[in-house]
């Protein structure tokens, strides 16, 4: 754990390029998105596959505000994050009086609206052309940009595990889980579920904006074609399933593998759709093979392995001994069952 | 606690109170009426059962009862109180708890955290205290007890048995302090030794002073437990009593056997 924090705050000082840096910035921002997303997705088992567009929608706030209103910055960040929070209310109001298969269209039609609302409203987004974020330290080099927003996501990725970490021991959150098992059950014990599931849904929404409008600040570019993008939102679901969606760094793991896996496909085979599908055969394979993702899969393997180390000689044994038997009665001994059948036909 | 307090403090000046009641109770699933104009009381303290042939509106009634289901027509207050239409969590809050027909648990949870779950927070900032303090663990464990799980507190529900995942459930029903529970067949897939035990503990739960409304097919098990019975048939009450005027009447046979 330690180790790993330390990896992660020394990486800037250790990454041989910028671009290297890029990729760790990347990596980190997809590491706040996912367990952003976690905070429905994992509590509750509500699959959003819309959360990309919170991500879009603190984007271009943030840069709205900076250019429109001449907001400083981290002050448009935040006042972005508040407002996609206020807007999360109704939608989530709607979205979640439907379970299932059934929310994740209704998640799905959030980005669709926003991406053809941004498209369209050019003279107030600037559409397909883009809209440029200024940048939030002029006089900065390049380097040293990349170096502070490196930071700047792991802060908030540390605040958004925390917040994750707390809901998870608390009696809110156990409210939470109870509805991913079972929301009539949880309803008849007396949780109010609807109200716990808006919640945790504005919770979640406003991390994903605040990370949506870091990327913004920091990237400096935004198109709503990659901003109010299914993908976003499928990348999301992809890493917190792959890591593990009960538990606090399962999001961030996912991230961490996923996100350097596009990364790579990326650099190695350019434009090309390879990267996805890269994504979707890591899909296929967590679905099939861990459906409860790394983390459960990895422990579940060493409790195993330790086990048959360490405990039941009796259970080797006997185990063995079947296998003795099934071997010596095959060949020479004539007094194994099957054998004397076939004798007798 | 404080269930049998309020029976003996309430019981004793409205000796023959109504619980549960509706008046007109009514609620259609596309061309079937599943309940009909259904009006009926249950009296606070007792045992009650509620019998019927299968497709009688027992399980609808209960659901529209505890807020499930939002009835077409009709009223249900519990002690005075209109609790029509009410969201569950409501409903459970205000000391109605239930079991579902075939058994629920939560799966992946513990099986203390199956009973921790239906703690009450006593206000907004303790919606993020732990979730296991020790009173409630300890209280948590004093029903886990009484159901006789206690040793299985760390295992994962959905890997108990059968008759061990319906202890389960009574047992968080009991964790959300309920005046009145209802069960809905408790003694369905569940062995013989395994009913009797639950029987004991509805006798002894009632001695206490909590009220019950059983919904089972068991005869025996309703005819040996409960004070009284309502029949329904089609979605209406059609008979009620104490067990021996319900064994003997001749529109419930005629409701059981089709005639």
């Amino acid at each position: 754990m330690a180790a790993v924090v330390a990896v992660a705050l020394s990486f800037p000082s250790m990454a041989p390029s910028p671009y290297e840096l890029t990729v760790g910035i990347a990596i980190v921002n997809y590491a706040v998105l996912s367990t952003s997303w976690n905070f429905v997705g994992g509590f509750t088992g509500y699959i959003s596959l819309g959360h990309g567009a919170f991500a879009g929608l603190g984007a271009y706030t943030t840069a709205l505000l900076v250019t429109k209103a001449d907001l400083p910055s981290f002050a448009a960040l935040f006042v972005s994050a508040a407002l996609v929070a206020v807007l999360a209310v109704p939608v989530g109001y709607a979205a979640l009086r439907v379970r299932g298969a059934s929310f994740v269209i209704v998640s799905i039609a959030l980005v669709l609206i926003m991406l053809l609302v941004f498209q369209s409203w050019s003279s107030f987004t600037g559409g397909s052309r883009g809209l440029v974020v200024p940048r939030p330290f002029p006089g900065m080099l390049r380097s040293e940009h990349h170096e502070v927003f490196y930071f700047l996501f792991l802060a908030l990725l540390a605040v958004a595990l925390l917040t994750w970490w707390i809901i998870d021991r608390s009696r809110f959150g156990m409210g939470l889980k109870a509805i991913r098992e079972d929301e009539d059950k949880a309803q008849s014990l007396g949780t109010p579920t609807y109200t716990y599931k808006l919640v945790v849904f504005v919770v979640s929404a406003t991390f994903t904006a605040l990370a949506g409008g870091l990327y913004g600040l920091w990237f400096g570019d935004l198109d709503p074609v990659f901003q109010f993008s299914i993908l976003s939102g499928a990348y999301m679901v992809l890493m917190a399933l792959l890591g593990g969606v009960r538990h606090l760094y399962g999001p961030l793991l996912g991230a961490v593998i996923v996100g350097y896996g596009l990364e790579y496909s990326k650099l190695e085979y350019g434009d090309t759709p390879l990267h996805l599908v890269f994504a979707g055969l890591l899909l296929g394979v967590v679905v099939m093979f861990m459906p409860d993702g790394v983390i459960p899969a990895a422990t579940g393997l060493i409790a195993r392995v330790f086990k048959t180390g360490e405990t039941s000689i009796r259970e080797v044994t006997a185990a063995e001994l079947r296998e003795e038997r099934g071997q010596g009665g095959a060949e020479p001994a004539p007094g194994s069952p099957g054998q004397k059948r076939e004798v007798k036909q | 606690m404080s269930a049998k307090e309020n029976e003996q403090g309430q019981g004793q000046e409205e000796g023959k109170e109504h619980g549960l009641a509706t008046v007109g109770l009514t609620k259609a699933f596309g061309g079937v009426t599943a309940l009909d104009d259904a009006t009926v009381s249950f009296r606070h303290g007792r045992v009650n059962a509620l019998i019927g042939p299968n497709g009688s509106g027992k399980t609808t009634f209960f659901n529209c009862v505890t807020g499930m289901i939002r009835p077409d027509a009709g009223r249900t207050t519990y002690r005075g109180r209109d609790i029509t239409a009410k969201p569950p969590h409501r409903i459970a809050r205000a000391g109605i708890g239930r079991s579902f027909q075939l058994c629920r648990v939560f799966p992946r949870m513990t099986v203390l955290d199956n009973l921790l779950v239906a703690v009450r927070p006593p206000n907004l900032l303790a919606q993020l205290a732990g979730a296991r303090k020790r009173e409630e663990t300890e209280r948590a464990r004093y029903w886990l007890t009484r159901m006789g799980i206690e040793h299985l507190e760390r295992a994962e529900a959905r890997n108990l048995s059968w008759g061990q995942q319906k202890l389960l459930e009574l047992a968080g029903v009991l964790m959300s302090e309920p005046e009145l529970i209802l069960l809905d067949e408790p003694a369905g897939g569940v062995n013989p030794a395994l009913i009797d035990r639950i029987c004991d503990l509805v006798r002894e739960l009632n001695a206490e002073g909590r009220t019950f409304l059983i919904v089972e097919h068991n005869m025996d098990l309703v005819m040996s437990l409960s004070d009284h019975i309502v029949v329904f048939d089609r979605g209406r009450p059609i008979a009620e009593g104490p067990p021996s005027v319900i064994q003997s009447d001749e529109r419930v046979l005629g409701a059981y056997l089709g005639v």
